[in-house]
């Protein structure tokens, strides 16, 4: 038989019935003949059970508005990555293109030197958001709306950009070049909205 | 333990159906569950974090979590279980982050004394607030939430050995704090 009071872990495994706490069957032959320990079990239950009966606590406001404008970036992001790797990839087959013609026409080697350029800036500024990984952060309300924007008006600048493979030669030069300074110009935006407003959560 | 009362309220079928049309990212569907489970999901962050900011941040990821992963809950638990599974991941998550709170020992000069006057006994509200963070979230999950001390330590990256010593010398302390103590 257990001579001194039980302790604490001792209480608890009899609370919980849990037999798999060394020397139970002792602890339970302590706890028949001890009223000490007897009474610590009972207040051990008591506290447990007003524990479970604090008053529930309840939400202030309604944070489903926030939630279901994540939920709209987050659809929006799923869309316009769709789109932005088919707008690159269609981009990446025009840059092959392009350097093709170099050799054919060194006229034009500035302006496609800068369009390369362009193309390459807002892949890079694409790699920085994927490493960003918004997906797991926290935005608030506000600049869920912001985000929204932002990724409108990119989309809408792909669309832009596939219908300039419809122009002409020289006049698609001109538009793609462009449509991708204002696209790289809206990606450093986003970027810049998930990386300080993110970084503004308390992290 | 806290319930989410409209879905209990509901039969099976109408919950089964709500659950049905969520799945579906039907937006009325999803903010029904919100309504269902934001107080049950707000309550068991509050008593795990230590700010209603943390609780209000943990509530809003808890359901963006659950609506955009509801596809993958497969119905072979209740509703309320995988919601709150994933509300307490996110709240010990916090924790984590926060965790420079724990490295604070309680505080035993504020205790009162052994055998101290009733005026001077915490209540529970207060008692809880002072245990360490997994100290409180230990007692939390397992006395009032029901989780084992297995699935505790399986949240929390520890052993079982390490939930039930939390839990023990966490009641120790509430024992003592609340003025409970047995004269032998």
């Amino acid at each position: 038989m257990t001579t001194s009071h039980l302790d604490m872990d001792q209480l608890l495994a009899l609370r919980d019935g849990d037999r798999s706490e060394p020397g139970i069957a002792a602890t339970q032959l302590h706890l028949a003949s001890c009223a000490v320990c007897q009474l610590e079990l009972d207040r051990l239950h008591q506290r447990t059970a007003r524990l479970r009966a604090l008053p529930s606590l309840a939400p202030v406001q309604n944070e489903f508005p926030a939630v279901r404008d994540r939920l709209a970036v987050d659809r929006r992001r799923k869309n316009w990555r769709a789109t932005a790797t088919i707008g690159l990839a269609a981009a990446a087959a025009l840059l092959v293109t392009l350097i093709g013609r170099d050799l054919v026409h060194p006229t034009r080697l500035d302006a496609e030197e800068e369009l390369k350029t362009e193309i390459s800036r807002s892949q890079q500024l694409e790699q920085e958001l994927h490493d960003w990984n918004p997906d797991q952060r926290v935005i608030d309300g506000s600049t869920a709306v912001v985000v929204i924007q932002l990724e409108n008006r990119i989309a809408a600048l792909d669309a832009q950009l596939s219908a300039a493979a419809q122009l002409n030669q020289k006049a698609r030069m001109h538009r793609e070049l462009q449509l991708w300074q204002q696209r790289v110009g809206l990606m450093t935006a986003l970027v810049d909205v998930h990386v300080t407003k993110t970084s503004n959560v308390g992290m | 333990m806290t319930k989410a009362a409209t879905m209990d309220a509901m039969s099976l079928p109408e919950a089964d159906a709500l659950i049905a049309r969520a799945k579906l990212g039907d937006p009325v569907a999803l903010e029904a569950l919100y309504r269902a489970h934001a107080t049950a999901v707000y309550n068991l962050a509050r008593r795990i974090c230590r700010t209603t900011e943390d609780a209000e941040d943990i509530l809003q990821e808890t359901f963006f979590e659950v609506c955009r992963s509801i596809r993958n809950y497969r119905g072979d638990g209740s509703i309320w279980g995988w919601i709150r599974s994933v509300a307490s991941s996110k709240a010990l998550m916090r924790l984590r982050r926060n965790k420079y709170r724990d490295t604070d020992e309680l505080n035993d000069d504020l205790m009162p004394a052994r055998g101290g006057s009733a005026a001077l006994r915490m209540d529970l509200e207060t008692a809880l607030q002072r245990l360490t963070d997994t100290a409180r979230a230990v007692v939390w999950l397992h006395d009032v939430e029901g989780y084992t001390h297995e699935e505790i330590a399986d949240q929390m990256g520890k052993t079982a050995s390490f939930s039930k010593s939390q839990l023990a010398r966490a009641h120790a302390r509430l024992r003592v704090w609340l003025g409970e103590e047995v004269s032998a």
